[in-house]
């Protein structure tokens, strides 16, 4: 019997804020309609994927390779960012290059997305600026694993 | 002996010691590029300095030798300060390309500049701009940027080699590691170079860019390329967990042991190994018969095996069993192939077969290039080579170890002979012609994947562990062996004892005496 009044309770008390938000939230939609200024502004529900809300300049996305002005990859292949990754999830091998001013430049170049957990460590790590995570490309569900490992080619675009 | 002080501590040493060494022993660490306690020592870095009481200026502790009463300090702030200013004056001509510099994570010059210098350098002129990829050798590289001249590379050719080809040209701030009208480093021991270099200047091909040092694993071995039974380091990585198969050994590095190979190893080994360890590796169980090649499990094949055998058991035809073997097994492998055919089963026809032997240098590299031809001769074994005309006609099976036997070859003849016996197993780490001849192929593990003893030409009984994980479906020889025991049921109670290899080595010492002296 008791249990049963505490639902009773429960569901009263749901009603209520919902009640509650919605009548404060209309009351500054309305404040807003006649043109009166409040501090506070009331809520909006962002349609997400249509419509999308602006990333702080300092957010984490999907990764990019930085270029040289001649359109090779910056990185040194130094493996920094393999060596801090605490998901282990980057790749590099690295290849003599045949300019004799650069030592080596990564023949490969796989960061596993699956893996990946975007603590930006790597971005850190790069003595380079050789690797960012400013894409804003944060919508990467794919249908399969193979599809979430990216190699130079998708990086360096 | 000589009673010193160092840095206030009472050390006795032999007469005609060096401080430097008197040191060592005293487990002080001086910091030093050019030293190396296989050469003369040249003084040429300055870096050893030390204040002696009583002298007036900073001596070289390498090249200093102890008197009676000497008190010597190695941490005074004088030291301190000199040691500073030399490495300053080195690093105002050191590229600092740390971060893509093979020798990074082990570089003597990183750990000093920790040690003592960590100061922001007061030149501010730039730095002298050098060649950064001289090939000095067939696998070697220079780069005169990252050079110290400490010389240690000329000094072991000059010294150990003998073969000069490399010195040290012009003077002052041109001055530089050169060959002779540039003749390039060819000896049987250039990969040395790259150890003995204390900072990234020497490189060699095979190691370079491959990974970095603080991803590798280290551990001991012994090198399996001639009988010398070198002492050896297998710097092994266990691989990135979506690359299949980038689980490897990168690298080899000598590790020094006075009474067999001191601190250096042979090309041939060096060089050989990581072929040997990645190339052509047998990988898969296989069961061939006519055009079907079904991958069984090890328990189903081990068990077929044992009904083959035991079949021939009960008709006490053991005697029809023969064996080719290589010394490529260890200690304890052979021991229980001794245990198991000989004394078990009665087996007479034991060959050996291995790669031919190669010539010999006079310094490390021997003309046996397998690693325990001595321990099978101790075990008793008699290493007579395959004669297909005795071994044909009285075999219905064949256990045949390692890849070997398709080399020795008798040109070709192996082929139709084997055809004529009903039974042929083959337990191999690497596959060749053979594994398509045979009806049961066993993928066995390479001697960086197991455990045992070798015993090099000497007599030397010397331990190897597994260092590289086994990233293929492979099973240790000894784990084979002990296997068809139990399914043959042979003498259960004493094999079942035997499960590691390190039971079987006590129970081969027990045994055989000679294989008890493991240094």
């Amino acid at each position: 019997m008791l249990k049963a009044l505490g639902y009773f309770v429960e569901l009263l008390r749901g009603i209520w804020i919902t009640t509650r938000h919605f009548v404060v939230n209309m009351w500054f939609h309305t404040l807003n309609l006649f043109g009166i200024k409040t501090k506070r502004k009331g809520a909006v529900t962002i349609q997400y994927p249509e419509q999308k809300k602006d990333l702080a300049a300092r957010h984490r996305s999907l990764h990019r390779l930085m270029k040289r002005e001649d359109g090779k990859p910056r990185c040194v292949a130094c493996m920094l960012c393999v060596t801090v990754c605490p998901s282990e999830c980057i790749v590099i091998e690295a290849t003599e290059d045949p300019d004799p001013e650069i030592q080596k430049y990564p023949s490969t170049f796989v960061i596993d997305l699956n893996r990946c957990c975007f603590c930006g460590f790597c971005v850190e790590a790069c003595p380079e600026d050789a690797i960012r995570m400013d894409t804003a490309k944060i919508d990467l569900a794919q249908t399969s694993h193979d599809a979430l490992i990216f190699g130079l080619d998708k990086l360096l675009k | 002996m000589a009673k010193i002080f160092l840095d206030g501590k009472p050390v006795e040493v032999a007469e005609g010691t060096t401080v430097f060494k008197a040191a060592q022993q005293a487990g002080i660490a001086i910091p030093h590029f050019c030293y190396h306690p296989a050469f003369v020592p040249e003084g040429s870095c300055r870096l050893c300095l030390v204040e002696i009481e009583g002298s007036p200026k900073l001596e070289l502790s390498c090249s200093t030798v102890v008197r009676e009463g000497m008190k010597v300090s190695t941490q005074s702030p004088t030291v301190r300060e000199a040691r500073r200013g030399v490495l300053e004056f080195i690093l105002a001509e050191h590229p600092l390309d740390c971060p893509i510099c093979d020798k990074a994570g082990e570089c003597k010059l990183q750990d000093y500049y920790q040690d003592y210098g960590l100061t922001e350098s007061v030149f501010r002129e730039f730095k002298e701009k050098r060649e950064k990829k001289v090939r000095i050798g067939d696998k070697l590289i220079l780069d005169r940027e990252r050079c110290v001249l400490c010389t240690r590379c000329v000094r072991f050719l000059a010294e150990i080699t003998k073969t000069h080809e490399l010195g040290l040209f012009e003077r002052g701030i041109h001055a530089e590691i050169g060959g002779y009208e540039n003749e390039p480093v060819r000896n049987g021991y250039s990969g040395n170079l790259v150890d003995l270099c204390p900072v990234g200047a020497i490189t060699d091909t095979d190691f370079r860019f491959k990974t970095r040092p603080w991803f590798l694993t280290k551990g001991e071995s012994i090198c399996p390329l001639c009988s010398r039974g070198c002492n050896i380091y297998i710097d092994y990585h266990p691989g990135f967990p979506r690359v299949p198969g980038s689980a490897k050994v990168y690298r080899i590095r000598p590790r020094t042991n006075d009474a067999v190979n001191g601190p250096w190893i042979c090309d041939h080994g060096r060089y050989g190994f990581i072929d040997l360890q990645q190339k052509n590796r047998c990988q898969t169980l296989v069961w061939n018969k006519g055009e079907r090649t079904a991958e069984w499990s090890w328990d189903k094949v081990l068990i077929t095996i044992g009904e083959r055998v035991k079949a021939l058991r009960e008709n006490g035809k053991t005697n029809r069993i023969s064996l080719i073997l290589t010394t490529w097994l260890t200690n304890e492998e052979l021991f229980l192939i001794k245990k198991i055919f000989k004394d078990g089963l009665g087996v007479r026809n034991v060959f050996f077969a291995d790669p031919a032997p190669g010539p010999e240098d006079g310094f490390l590299l021997r003309s046996e290039r397998t690693p325990n031809r001595r321990g099978a001769r101790e075990m008793g074994f008699d290493l007579k080579a395959p004669d297909l005309n005795a071994l044909v006609p009285d075999t219905d099976i064949l256990f045949i170890f390692g890849p070997h036997f398709a080399g020795i070859s008798h040109d070709g003849a192996w082929k139709p002979a084997l055809e004529k016996i009903p039974v042929k197993i083959l337990v191999t780490s690497h596959l060749n012609e053979l594994a398509s001849t045979a009806d049961f192929v066993l993928p066995a593990a390479f001697l960086a994947e197991k455990n045992g003893t070798l015993t090099n030409a000497d007599g030397r009984v010397q331990k190897i562990a597994a260092i590289a994980r086994a990233c293929f479906d492979i099973r240790p020889e000894s784990q084979i062996l002990l296997d068809l025991a139990r399914e043959i049921r042979l003498d259960d109670s004493y094999f079942g004892a035997l499960s590691a290899p390190e039971a079987v080595h006590h129970e081969l010492v027990k045994e055989i005496p000679f294989f008890g002296a493991l240094p």
